[in-house]
């Protein structure tokens, strides 16, 4: 009698995630054309009606690289710290404790120089992402709390917070009843750099060498894998995997902070619940599509931003918004199978026993 | 002689191209406490899955109770008795002692449940109520709860694997009484596997001697038997292939006083170890796993740091020194467990190359690749190292390529002092010779080596000397020219003559 079992391929190609992406994505066009078939659409017309109003021209392809921004920033952090074999849940959490942060800088500080201030903006949203992310970061290394339940959770506590201090202290009397805190002074916007695209993009290139920096050519990085692969060899190796997995949290959820930041002073120009559209969520379908490599989460979240873009201007002809979702999360699903079958192959074993 | 409660004729059973049991035949007696010895590895732990259906032979009979077992598997050999108490505990940790005794479809007491817990808990001097959770016991508690556990699934033929490992001598002692008591008060058949002489002696009526897969010795009179005669059928001849040991030593370069450590339980696992080596020279640590051996090194290379005693490289006291800085004396350590503790599993080759001396390819916080690379190249070209690609994941190396790089990454840079835990386990034999000359190459290049093994042809073929560690202790020291295969075989097994 012959079986099959799965085997671990010894060798996987060097391009197997770029491959898994492909095949998903494809996977991802099909579904989502059958779902428009179903609702008697024309698939061609609502795709190449998405293309053109996502990439068809300078604004376009701006305010699609506009909402790559926050999903970069985040995945590129959530990546960091997969580093260390942890999964961070929370950057929903963390975008929006990063405006909190900067708003709470904003109003109580002042200084003329606006650039001055804007670097000093971006650097506590980057600090509210650190301190978001700083309650589980200490319940892992001290008790071992799986930070997956944990940084899922803050997201619900930080949300609360947001919409508490929307209708409270912050809320803005101008607002006319919307729940939104103040607006920013405009000398403090991020200026633009063509088109619409905001500065905020340049800062996002910038963190993506820096992410792939940290994780592929620092010491820190190296001593992170190491961590990740054993904690019996970081120990051996006078690695404290557990600093290294402390350090990472940190800096991780300080990515997801900035993207908060950048948002507030490029996008929404206050605080209010439209800081994040769920850009912590898909920006973890963006970091494990590309196998958490700095370089793909760069390419991957400014295709998953076009497709936002995408998906909402379709709206206008009467297509949900949703397909949109359906066809990140497709993708995700399809290269994670994919890559499943780059990694494995199935092999046929006579009778053993 | 009663017909035997259980009997196995020319059992066999291979792994790949290892034969585990090899024509071994077995048989037990009702109401007897047996004792199976063997070393690592000799097929002991193999014969009792094949006898609790876990594993089916090849070839071989078995008879249970009168009756031919056509297709053995676990449902049946529980059903005719057969109960196996595992060294890692089969318990339900967040249940209590009741439900974890009661789990079994078998259970025979669930009618006078209280009844049978206070009777077989006094046997047992389990001093525990029945509904305390499993993960309040103690190991010593848990234990008594598992061989419980077969009593109360009614099997009457009883297979305890290496019970007292996990024991401290009183609990050992307690044992042995609560086992007499089963045997003679409900008659159970039980067999004890141990490595550990002086156990099998007190335990035991009869005892079976395995050696490498094949049945050296059966049901031997425990009353009538000598220790140097299980000595020898348990290690074997030994081979007289030794390397030239007219080495010249230096200044002594490790040293340890008064090393002791103890767990959080309690149990001691070092007791009082003082021992010095020499520049050029190899001390042998022998003795079963799990005496102490994982932890000495641990000290001694600064994973372990909550010891009492003083660690001294080259003269210079580095007790309270972590890891990083001892390595900096150039100390090297070759652990036991080569892929999880010295190799880092889904890490790269390159990475995993590095890990010893990776500060060295750095500036400030950037990391040099270059510098790693050559590194890497150095390491494969010197030793000889079959590596298909940097960026291949460890595990894609066959054992023997993964041990040369590891010794090769902690040789490299001639060390001072170098801990060798179980070199050359589980590699072929070409394998084992180019690591053995490495490590003689080593001691001329005046390197301190602690060797520890459990392969006493290697302790043999490479020590200077041979220290024995036993529950901790320093059993036996002696230099290679005055120790006998007899003598270091008894201390391993806790006996001093």
């Amino acid at each position: 009698m012959n079986r099959y079992i799965l085997s671990k391929k010894l060798y996987r190609n060097e391009l197997a995630t770029f491959y898994s992406f492909l095949i998903g994505f494809f996977i991802a066009i099909i579904v989502g054309s059958l779902i428009l078939i179903i609702q008697e659409k024309n698939p061609i017309d609502v795709f190449s009606l998405m293309l053109k109003l996502s990439i068809g021209s300078i604004n376009s392809i701006s305010n699609s690289l506009n909402k790559a921004i926050p999903l970069i920033l985040a995945g590129l952090g959530i990546s960091i710290i997969n580093s260390v074999k942890l999964w961070n849940i929370g950057a929903e959490g963390q975008i929006f404790m990063g405006a909190i942060a900067l708003n709470l800088v904003y109003i109580n500080t002042s200084i003329q120089n606006p650039n001055l201030y804007i670097i000093l903006l971006l650097g506590s949203g980057f600090i509210g992402g650190s301190v978001c992310i700083l309650i589980p970061a200490i319940t892992k290394v001290l008790f071992g709390v799986n930070e997956i339940i944990t940084t899922l959770l803050t997201n619900y506590i930080v949300i609360g917070i947001t919409i508490y201090l929307i209708n409270g202290v912050w809320k803005d009397p101008a607002s006319l009843n919307f729940p939104a805190a103040a607006y920013v002074d405009e000398s403090v916007y991020l200026p633009i750099v063509v088109g619409k695209l905001s500065s905020g993009f340049l800062i996002c290139i910038l963190f993506t060498f820096l992410a792939y920096y940290i994780k592929d050519k620092s010491v820190f990085g190296y001593e992170m894998r190491i961590a990740g692969g054993s904690e019996l060899t970081a120990i051996y190796a006078g690695i404290s995997a557990k600093q290294k997995a402390f350090f990472a949290m940190l800096i991780g959820g300080g990515f997801a902070g900035l993207a908060g930041a950048i948002e507030l002073l490029s996008q929404t120009h206050r605080v209010s619940t439209g800081i994040s559209q769920g850009f912590g969520y898909t920006a973890i379908i963006v970091a494990a599509i590309t196998g958490m490599r700095p370089i793909g989460i760069f390419l991957v979240g400014s295709l998953f931003g076009a497709l936002t873009i995408g998906g909402s201007v379709i709206q206008t002809i009467g297509v949900s918004s949703y397909i949109a979702e359906i066809i990140q999360a497709t993708t995700l699903f399809g290269a994670l199978v994919a890559q499943f079958f780059f990694s494995y192959e199935i092999i046929k074993k006579g009778k053993n026993v | 002689m009663n017909s035997p409660i259980l009997e196995v004729k020319n059992i066999s059973k291979t792994f790949g191209n290892i034969k585990a049991l090899d024509q071994v035949n077995f048989f037990l007696e009702k109401g007897v406490i047996h004792g199976l010895l063997g070393e690592n590895g000799a097929g002991k732990s193999s014969l009792m899955n094949v006898l609790s259906g876990i594993y089916i032979p090849e070839e071989g009979t078995i008879r249970i109770k009168n009756t031919d077992i056509e297709k053995m598997n676990p449902d049946i050999a529980s059903s005719l008795g057969i109960g196996m108490v595992h060294q890692e505990f089969r318990l339900i940790e967040s249940f209590t002692i009741k439900d974890n005794l009661t789990l079994s479809k078998a259970n025979i007491f669930s009618d006078n449940f209280e009844e049978a817990y206070e009777k077989y808990s006094d046997i047992f001097a389990l001093n525990a109520h029945y509904e305390t959770r499993i993960n309040e016991l103690s190991v010593g508690e848990k234990q008594k709860v598992e061989i419980m556990k077969l009593i109360f699934k009614n099997s009457d033929i009883m297979l305890l694997d290496e019970p007292t490992a996990v024991l401290t001598p009183q609990e050992t002692s307690q044992l042995k009484n609560s086992l007499e008591q089963l045997s003679q008060e409900d008659e159970k058949t039980i067999v004890l596997i141990t490595h550990k002489l002086k156990e099998i002696k007190e335990f035991t009526e009869k005892i079976f001697v395995m050696k490498n897969g094949k049945m050296v010795a059966r049901s031997l009179d425990t009353k009538n038997v000598d220790d140097n005669e299980l000595i020898e059928l348990m290690m074997g001849e030994i081979k007289t292939s030794i390397f030239e040991k007219n080495n010249a030593k230096g200044p002594v370069k490790l040293e340890t006083k008064n090393i002791s450590l103890s767990n959080d339980d309690g149990q001691v696992l070092l007791n009082d170890i003082s021992l010095s080596i020499k520049s050029g020279e190899i001390l042998g640590i022998a003795g079963v796993s799990g005496n102490g051996q994982v932890e000495l090194a641990n000290v001694i290379c600064g994973i372990e740091r909550s010891f009492e005693g003083k660690v001294l490289i080259n003269a210079k006291d580095v007790s309270l020194k972590g890891v990083r800085s001892r390595k900096k004396l150039n100390l090297s350590y070759i652990p036991e467990n080569r892929l999880g503790v010295g190799l880092a599993p889904g890490v790269s080759v390159l990475d995993n190359s590095a890990i010893k001396e990776y500060f060295k390819s750095s500036y400030g916080p950037h990391l040099s690749k270059g510098k790693m690379v050559n590194y890497l190249s150095d390491l494969i070209n010197q030793f000889s190292i079959k590596a298909p690609d940097e960026k291949a994941e460890i595990s894609t190396l066959s054992g023997g390529n993964m041990q040369k790089l590891l010794m090769g990454r902690e040789l490299i840079s001639n060390p001072d002092v170098i801990v060798a835990a179980q070199p050359t386990r589980g590699l072929d034999v070409s394998a084992v010779d180019s690591i053995h000359k490495l490590i003689i190459n080593q001691r001329d290049n005046d390197s301190a080596i602690l060797l520890i093994s459990e392969d006493l042809d290697e302790l043999f073929k490479l020590s200077d000397r041979i220290l024995v560690l036993y529950e901790g202790k320093v059993m036996k020291e002696v230099e290679i020219e005055n120790a006998s295969i007899d003598s270091i075989g008894l201390a391993m097994a806790g006996i001093n003559e």
